[in-house]
């Protein structure tokens, strides 16, 4: 009982945080909208109008541009850490995050053979909406193929073993990665400031279709992954553990797998390699909250979506009319609190 | 007499028409130009006052690095150009994303993607353009009959000197402009030959390929060799103490928007490369 009041507690505080988190970010940008106007122009939208002045292009920036971007993070954020928290569970490892199934390796793959190769081939030249979303599609393809093949290469039998599974990761990113460079390599000038920029991520390309394509792949996992909180935290114990208490392992671990690639890869799809999210994040509500994946998958969804909107808030603004791309950000701010954590860790137990 | 006189009417008309239809141009009055060749040919058409905003490649006339930035043409985003309140965006069709394109549009604001090509008459062709769209057809005609005048008086020997264009920012990207560059262009236009002629765009450069190269003339924008220290940093660079152009130390150093960016500027910039490169 207690419990259950500490979770709908934390959660019900980090929901409030990350409302004041969306409703600052909304409200800041290069260009200047006062809170008052922002509010009559979202009203405007659901059909109530206020007798605020506005000029038509403060309507379009803010309901055409920034609020799909702000939107954006919020999904993309929290769809990170999730699967960060996730991941970390199933490998029993703090230290676990998205990339090291391959997510990231074979989206960057794809990405720069379609950057790279789509002026040769012609093949590869979409015409319409299928050309916008090109890029994308073949980002989400790579993610996913890259997992796929993590998975096969572990799987034994009906189950896969976890150490099998990061050596078939790195391995899969060595090959990638490998790949990739040579692609790199091959890259005219142009290319390859498409590519270098891609790499550090940015969620500038922001629209109303970016958000509902990336809505569903973030909204499944967000209700999936914390019903397996409990089974997880069994897990926790050691597989064998598990399997006595009747948590189905196997299947546990390709729902979480395929859960937290949808997520993910959906996210470095739309925003490119955002770094540090999924792996700084569960750690920093491991703090707050306990082992408790009950409570640790939720709350890091809703603290990824800060953290995300935050950073993006920062980039476009601190190098304002320009803009950072917003990986630098998260891992500017990342790494060092990342490293702080490890030594804190190292004082009171061994990771 | 009819014939005559319903002819003159129907000149009338389309006379009457044409004004219609230039009256109808509109007149910008918040111009963001996200290319600096196009900003130089906005100001050299008389259209500075109606500038908003440039890009980081808009160095010329200097006045413009007074307005406000929005940084640099390929990291550019939406919001901070559209926050200028523009009512025309223009740029050539080289970097911007189609997303930033896109999201311009959506917001119903002008926007005029421009393609340029590499050559005198490429920049006619954009100056008769870009003053097209500002509403002013007859400033641009003026604009290129002074350029064919320089053009005229233009006397370039074919000296077949071999340049090599090194890019550089610090020592630890140097790139060389093979062919298909605007660099590559220039130096043909000056009468000199590109030393790196067997492959396209840049590439990253090797101390072999200099050697193997061996330019007569090393040609580098002034900010790039500042940034490796000056003539006596690029000779510490493998390879190119070993060339012609290093043994002599013959290093020509043009502002870099003067010498790619084909504005209205570019018979002026060939005169002097050419004359650079034969000093």
């Amino acid at each position: 009982m207690n419990k259950k009041i500490r979770s709908i507690g934390s959660t019900g505080l980090l929901s409030l945080a990350l409302l004041a988190m969306v409703i600052i970010a909304t409200g800041t940008g290069a260009m200047q909208v006062s809170p008052g106007q922002v509010v009559a122009i979202l009203l405007k939208q659901v059909g109530i109008s206020l007798p605020v002045t506005y000029d038509e292009s403060m309507e379009g920036v803010l309901w055409s541009i920034r609020l799909p971007r702000v939107v954006l993070a919020v999904l993309v954020g929290a769809g990170l850490a999730l699967a960060g928290a996730a991941l970390q569970g199933l490998f029993r490892n703090p230290l676990a995050d998205p990339s090291l199934i391959g997510v990231s390796s074979g989206a960057s793959l794809t990405t720069v053979m379609m950057i790279v190769l789509q002026s040769a081939i012609p093949f590869l030249q979409f015409n319409g909406v299928l050309g916008f979303y090109a890029l994308n599609i073949a980002t989400f393809i790579g993610a996913a193929l890259a997992v796929l093949f993590v998975f096969r290469i572990s799987a034994y039998g009906r189950t896969t073993q976890m150490t099998t599974m990061l050596l078939a990761g790195i391995a899969v990113n060595a090959l990638c990665n490998a790949i990739t460079s040579m692609m790199t390599y091959l890259s005219s000038n142009e290319q390859l400031r498409s590519i270098a920029f891609w790499t550090m991520g940015s969620l500038g390309g922001a629209s109303w279709q970016t958000v509902l394509a990336v809505l569903p792949f973030i909204l499944i996992p967000a209700v999936m992954l914390p019903r397996m909180g409990q089974a997880l935290n069994v897990f926790a114990l050691g597989e064998r553990e598990a399997m006595h208490s009747g948590v189905k392992v196997g299947r546990l671990k390709t729902q979480l797998v395929i859960y937290s690639t949808m997520a993910v890869a959906a996210g470095v799809a739309v925003a490119g390699i955002i770094s540090f999210i999924g792996l700084v994040v569960p750690h920093i509500v491991r703090q707050f909250t306990g082992a408790d994946h009950r409570l640790l998958i939720p709350c890091s969804a809703i603290t990824g979506a800060i953290l995300l909107t935050g950073a993006d808030l920062l980039c476009r603004t601190v190098v304002a009319p320009a803009e950072l791309p917003v990986g630098i950000v998260t891992a500017i701010i990342g790494a060092p609190f990342f490293i702080w954590l490890i030594i804190k860790e190292k004082r009171t137990t061994a990771i | 007499m009819l014939r005559k006189s319903s002819l003159f009417a129907v000149c009338l008309l389309l006379a009457g028409i044409f004004i219609a239809v230039n009256t109808q141009a509109q007149s910008y009055k918040r111009i963001v130009s996200l290319n600096g060749t196009i900003t130089e040919i906005i100001c050299a058409l008389g259209f500075e006052k109606s500038l908003a905003g440039v890009d980081v490649t808009s160095t010329y006339p200097a006045s413009v690095k007074q307005l406000s930035n929005v940084g640099h043409n390929r990291t550019i985003s939406a919001e901070p150009v559209l926050a200028l309140k523009p009512d025309l965006i223009i740029s050539t069709a080289a970097f911007l994303s189609p997303g930033v394109i896109e999201q311009f549009k959506r917001v119903n604001v002008k926007t005029v993607i421009l393609q340029q090509d590499y050559s005198i008459n490429g920049t006619k062709q954009l100056i008769t353009t870009v003053a097209a769209t500002l509403g002013v057809p007859e400033k641009g005609v003026v604009l290129n009959k002074q350029l064919d005048q320089q053009q005229s008086a233009l006397k370039i020997a074919k000296q077949g000197k071999k340049v090599l264009f090194i890019y550089a920012r610090g020592a630890g990207t140097m790139m060389v402009a093979g062919t298909e560059t605007p660099v590559d262009k220039i130096i043909a236009l000056a009468g000199g030959t590109n030393a790196a002629s067997s492959f396209k765009d840049f590439k990253p450069l090797t101390a072999e390929a200099l050697v193997a190269a061996n330019p007569d003339v090393i040609l580098m924008f002034d900010s790039g060799l500042e940034s490796m220290g000056g003539v006596d940093g690029l000779l510490k660079v493998q390879g190119v103490s070993q060339t012609t152009a290093g043994k002599q130390k013959k290093v020509v150093v043009m502002d870099g928007q003067l010498l790619t960016g084909f504005g209205p500027r570019v018979v002026a910039a060939i005169r002097e490369l050419s004359q650079k490169i034969n000093a």
